[in-house]
């Protein structure tokens, strides 16, 4: 029996220890992703989010744990199941991933052309459609490498969501992407959501969009899970880490230590021969 | 006592480690290649990809296979000529040029000059794409990409390498007939006749064969070289290619050659 995806699954990881090879990245997740509501996966650069978001869509093998979407484990099921799932998934990659041999069109194309009867005039209306909704339907004939990188994104964007997904997880879709563009983004998300009532998962360390869209938000950091529960929760808690996160605050001490630095009697030499010889 | 041992012994076990990795190596590859074959059959959709890899493998050698074989034949026909001519039977010169194309040259320079035109760029073109996600994003959209990208470029090298190879033996005889006969003046009538009884149907499909198994033996290396770019210990990301595409080129080249001894021991 195939495998298939019930609208608006929710996503279940438990004790999952997420990492490549020996290393973990991530330790001891236990979350539920509640579905058919956005979901944002918070943390600084380098903490494991888009490595999680590669776990759960199993390009790599999980060191530990369990995973389920929906009532699948999707750890335990076969290559030709878990492709069924895949065909309810839509991926936003935090570069784009188009496919550089192919227009943006083509790309978005692609998963109707392979998954799809549809004829050429069907699929080239759901195209423009959905590339309209990124503001891209201008570009259909262009490559990837002739769009910037905030195009690239609004393009997979488009290609993640050409299939109306059950669930679509998005690595960071509003970094590199300007006010006006990530505003539109993110509104653009909370329609699908409530359109198509997807469970949409997003990866973001961009706060005011978490504010704008997010129901249910987790926080990675220092290699473990830091927070996770509503936006209220989120809003209201004290832990130091996490409002230093949110309220924006530098890690303190920076500027002593580059006095510090500075006051080495080499390195202000060093300066000062600098300047003389940029004043010459 | 112990450490002259070992010093004594670690060549050796090099050796051993080395043969034990390449045997293990060709294993993944004998089953990368089988994945890849089964897969060409799994969809109608296989077939406009692998018409656009035939052009891209095939035709577009075109120029470059041809440009080989005129001067491979020119060379063999002079060199031979003055071979023949010093035992006075320049009239043998079909025969020679012919059987040395068809039999040897032929399928070897072909694939050896596809795996340099196309070879080296399936590499590169597959190591690219799984550096910067692209195989991971067809995965995630349910695409095989084993259907997706291998199985057209190795059902494409399967038609062209011996279509290349024929169009090789064809204008390196037409190139030995320039120096051998219009410039060294051997009898045209004579040169013809003797290419036409020369070739005998097992070096046709002795040639065949061997065209056949070189263009599984190039597309497959390099497909796996591109493929598994990312778990190369040598170098990653752009570098990782770089060193991807050159082992691919030289493992094809040396398994070429090799396989190419093996084949003429069986079949000729
Ligand atoms: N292929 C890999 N092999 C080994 N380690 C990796 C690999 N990819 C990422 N890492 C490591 O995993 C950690 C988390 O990386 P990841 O890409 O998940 O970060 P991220 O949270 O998405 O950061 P950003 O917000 O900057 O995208 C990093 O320390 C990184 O060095
Ligand atoms: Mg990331």
């Amino acid at each position: 029996m195939a495998a298939e995806l019930k609208a608006a699954p929710d996503i279940r990881l438990e004790d999952l220890t997420v990492g490549y090879g020996d290393v973990a990245v991530v330790r001891d997740i236990n979350v539920t992703l509640p579905g058919g509501k956005i979901s944002l996966i918070l943390g600084g650069s380098g903490c494991g989010k888009s490595t999680l978001l590669k776990h759960i869509l199993r390009l790599h093998p999980p060191i530990a744990g369990r995973m389920y979407i929906g009532d699948h484990d999707i750890c335990g099921l076969s290559k030709a199941d878990f492709r069924c799932i895949k065909q309810g998934l839509g991926v936003l990659f935090q570069d784009g991933a188009l496919l550089g041999s192919l227009t943006l069109g083509d790309n978005v194309a692609l998963p109707l052309r392979e998954h799809t009867r549809l004829d050429e005039a069907a699929i080239a209306r759901i195209v423009r459609s959905k590339l309209s909704l990124v503001g891209l339907e201008d570009f259909m004939a262009y490559y990837p490498n002739q769009l910037s990188g905030g195009m690239r994104k609004r393009g997979g964007l488009a290609r993640a969501m050409v299939m109306d997904p059950a669930i679509l997880f998005c690595d960071e879709p509003t970094s590199g992407l300007d006010p006006i563009n990530s505003a539109e983004l993110d509104q653009l998300l909370l329609d699908h959501q409530a359109l198509f009532n997807m469970t949409i998962v997003v990866v973001s360390h961009d706060l005011q969009s978490t504010w704008a869209i997010a129901d249910y938000v987790v926080v990675l950091g220092d290699g473990r899970v830091l927070f996770q529960g509503d936006v209220d929760a989120l809003r209201a808690t004290t832990d130091p880490y996490l409002r230093r996160f949110l309220d924006r605050k530098a890690q303190g001490g920076a500027v002593e230590r580059l006095e510090d630095e500075l006051d080495r009697s080499l390195m202000k030499e060093d300066c000062s021969k600098y300047w003389t010889s940029l004043r010459k | 006592m112990s450490q002259e041992h070992s010093s004594l012994t670690a060549p050796v076990a090099a050796v051993g480690r080395a043969s034990l990795s390449v045997v293990n190596e060709m294993g993944a590859m004998a089953l990368f290649f089988l994945d890849g074959l089964r897969l060409v059959f799994s969809s109608w959709s296989q077939f406009p990809k692998m018409v656009r890899q035939i052009f891209f493998i095939g035709v577009k050698s075109v120029s470059v296979i041809t440009l080989i074989a005129v001067f491979t034949g020119m060379v063999i026909g002079l060199q031979t000529y003055y071979a023949l001519a010093k035992f006075g039977s320049e009239g043998f010169l079909g025969a020679a040029v012919a059987l040395s194309l068809v039999r040897e040259l032929g399928p070897v320079l072909t694939a050896i000059m596809l795996t340099g035109r196309a070879g080296s760029s399936m590499t590169a073109e597959i190591g690219v794409m799984r550096i910067t996600e692209q195989i991971d994003a067809l995965d995630v959209m349910a695409i095989n990409p084993m259907s997706f990208l291998i199985s057209p470029k190795l059902a494409a090298s399967i038609i062209s390498f011996p279509l290349l190879t024929a169009w090789f033996d064809l204008v390196g005889i037409g190139g030995g007939y320039l120096t051998g006969v219009m410039l060294m003046g051997g009898n045209a009538g004579v040169y013809t006749s003797r290419v036409e009884s020369a070739l005998g149907w097992t070096d046709i499909s002795g040639g065949f064969t061997k065209s056949l198994v070189f263009g599984v033996v190039v597309c497959t290396v390099c497909c796996y070289k591109g493929y598994f770019t990312h778990l190369r210990k040598d170098g990653v990301g752009p570098e990782g290619v770089s060193s991807s595409t050159t082992s691919a080129v030289v493992m094809s080249c040396v398994l070429v050659l090799m396989a190419d001894y093996l084949l003429t021991s069986i079949l000729f």
